[in-house]
């Protein structure tokens, strides 16, 4: 693989999210991408009369019972009668989308596209219902009717992963404190908490070592980014030279077996998202990070459950295999450390409304490279480089987006 | 009659802004916070193909279990694949011992309504002998104690007598 066209380049030049809650009883997907889309068009000085192409991304066509609902959101903004296109991955759909808008811009099939994400997590239909609705996201035939859910697939992981690593529950609960007390300096979070590791540890016991508080929840909410060329943005962009440039300088994507057991065994079995490590790696070499600890500020972690936060920090290339847990006892992923993970509270903390929340990731690492968080969540700019990673399934699809500041 | 005439009506309320803290100057969607809920009842029932995986499932209720052997490459799939994804060759089918080793499992206390299973429940990977991956299922009959599983134990399909819901439930793990 070798990007062709290195003077054409790829920029991000704003971005939005809805307030994410547990039910968002005041509209529906289409009112929050409305809301998040509003705040990007602002952010970045644009007009959507002048961006070229959209990019739909959510997961669930059971949840919102409405099919073909990115033509929905396209015509509710004023796009059509321009291209649209829709990504799925799984809980990875956001990072495919911020991918997409990369190869759309790259190819030149345009110059700009808004990507929008949103889901509605079912606080509409019943809570066993809205669980039958995720359960389908993994084989129907095969591990479904085992009774397996998504929880208890990831347990299998961790257990095998404290089994041979010796990692530990406590590790798991201090993502948990962590990304719980970055919400809070993040309004449009849905779950701000001051919490401690004894708080994780004495929280029901779902599926071992999970607990209720080692898991994300399910939110309502949309997200949504403009990118654009240079070229587009000096004409287009109201903001371009009033705020920081933030250029998308690396994407990578890797897949893995839908099912846990058809992974190669022992190695890499259950242990790791090999498909991390290959979409990392990608990502990586465009963007130039050699060593990721110190070549990036900020990174936001698919965090669906603790131990998956944890995990990926070992298959991003955080540290060797494990030793993530150790790492996160000394504060290196904590705002102030050497890479602070999540500084918007995660699919933890923040929230995870599936299509919105690789988007959300982006939005974030824009807001950290230009310095705009909440003091108490902004993180100090050395590399000027920030990442995040989107992951579906049990590491299924994963999509690894690296953004950079210019000055 | 008004809002009577709506059958499935279920509430109509007024909502906040959620985002107030960002609207220091007023609600922008102030016209729109009157909100109607109604029932949408939608009920399916599908008449689902077990496609080429059927054979699997008929040997089930035969208390055999089969999987897939490619007969280009040799590999063994614990879940049975009609195409091996490893070199592209068409598999046949293969009779295992239906004996193995736990590689891992999970005890769920807590699960959804829907799987209709007892708590504790365990689900099982197990590397099946004879196959080159694994194979997930529950485990049952383990014991008084889950602290009775270890990882590594010998462990064996065992079919139930009793009718099932689907096909998959022909079987289960037990400790060998
Ligand atoms: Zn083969």
């Amino acid at each position: 693989m070798e990007v062709l066209d290195k003077q054409r380049r790829v920029y991000v030049l704003g971005g939005g999210v809805s307030k994410f809650a547990a039910e968002r009883v005041d509209g529906s997907m289409r009112d929050w991408i409305n809301e998040a889309v509003l705040e990007a068009l602002e952010d970045s000085g644009t007009r959507i009369e002048d961006i070229e192409h959209s990019t739909t991304s959510y997961f669930s066509d059971h949840f919102d019972k409405q099919l073909k609902a990115g033509a929905i959101f396209h015509d509710n903004i004023g796009m059509c009668p321009k291209p649209n296109v829709r990504v799925e991955g799984g809980g990875g759909t956001g990072g495919l989308a911020i991918r997409n808008a990369y190869a759309y811009i790259k190819a030149g099939l345009c110059d700009s596209m808004i990507i929008f994400g949103s889901e509605n997590m079912g606080r509409q239909v019943p809570s066993d219902v809205a669980q039958q609705f995720i359960a389908l996201a993994s084989d129907t035939d095969w591990e479904v009717q085992v009774a397996g859910f998504y929880i208890a697939y990831y347990a299998l992981m961790m257990v095998a992963h404290m089994e041979k690593y010796g990692t530990k529950e406590e590790q798991f609960a201090l993502i948990s404190v962590k990304n719980h007390r970055n919400a809070m300096y993040n309004p449009k979070a849905h779950y701000p908490m001051d919490i401690s590791v004894d708080d994780v540890m004495n929280s029901r016991m779902i599926t071992y070592p999970y607990k209720l508080l080692d898991n994300c929840l399910l939110s309502d909410g949309a997200a949504s980014l403009i990118f654009a060329t240079e070229e587009w943005a000096k004409k287009h962009s109201a903001n371009w030279e009033k705020k920081p440039t933030i250029e998308l300088t690396g994407t990578g994507c890797g897949t893995d077996f839908m099912r846990l057991a058809d992974r190669p065994y022992p190695d890499p079995g259950i242990l790791h998202f090999r498909g991390k490590q290959v979409g990392a790696e990608m990502a990586y070499k465009m963007a130039g990070v050699k060593d990721p600890l110190k070549d990036l500020d900020c990174f936001e972690v698919h965090d669906a459950y603790t131990g998956v936060e944890l995990v990926s920090y070992e298959d991003l290339g955080f540290c060797k295999p494990g030793e993530s847990g150790k790492l996160m006892e000394k504060g290196v992923f904590d705002i102030g450390g050497e890479l602070p993970t999540n500084t918007s509270g995660g699919l933890i903390g923040f929230g995870h409304p599936v299509g919105a929340t690789g988007i959300a990731q982006g939005v974030e690492v824009l807001r950290q490279l230009r310095q705009e968080a909440h003091p108490k969540r902004q993180v100090e700019l050395n590399a000027k480089r920030g990442g995040m990673d989107s992951h579906g399934g049990t590491g299924t699809f994963c999509a690894i987006n690296i953004f950079e500041r210019r000055d | 009659m008004g809002l009577d005439q709506i059958k499935n009506l279920m509430e109509v309320f007024t909502a906040e802004d959620p985002m107030a803290f960002d609207h220091p100057d007023g609600d922008p969607w102030a016209d729109f916070r009157e909100i109607m809920r109604i029932e949408w009842k939608m009920d399916f029932t599908y008449k689902h193909i077990l496609g080429k995986y059927s054979k699997f499932f008929i040997e089930l209720a035969n208390k055999k279990f089969v999987t897939t052997e490619c007969k280009n490459c040799g590999k063994v799939w614990g879940i049975p694949r009609p195409l091996c994804p490893d070199c592209m060759s068409i598999t046949r089918w293969k009779e295992l011992p239906g004996t193995g080793t736990l590689e891992s499992y999970s005890v769920s206390n807590f699960v959804p309504a829907f799987m209709k299973v007892e708590i504790p429940y365990v689900l099982a990977m197990v590397k099946l002998d004879g196959a080159d991956t694994l194979f997930t299922h529950q485990l049952k009959n383990y014991g008084d104690s889950v602290d009775a599983i270890k990882m590594g134990m010998k462990v064996k399909v065992a079919y139930t007598d009793e009718k099932v819901d689907h096909p998959m439930l022909l079987m289960h793990f037990e400790p060998a």
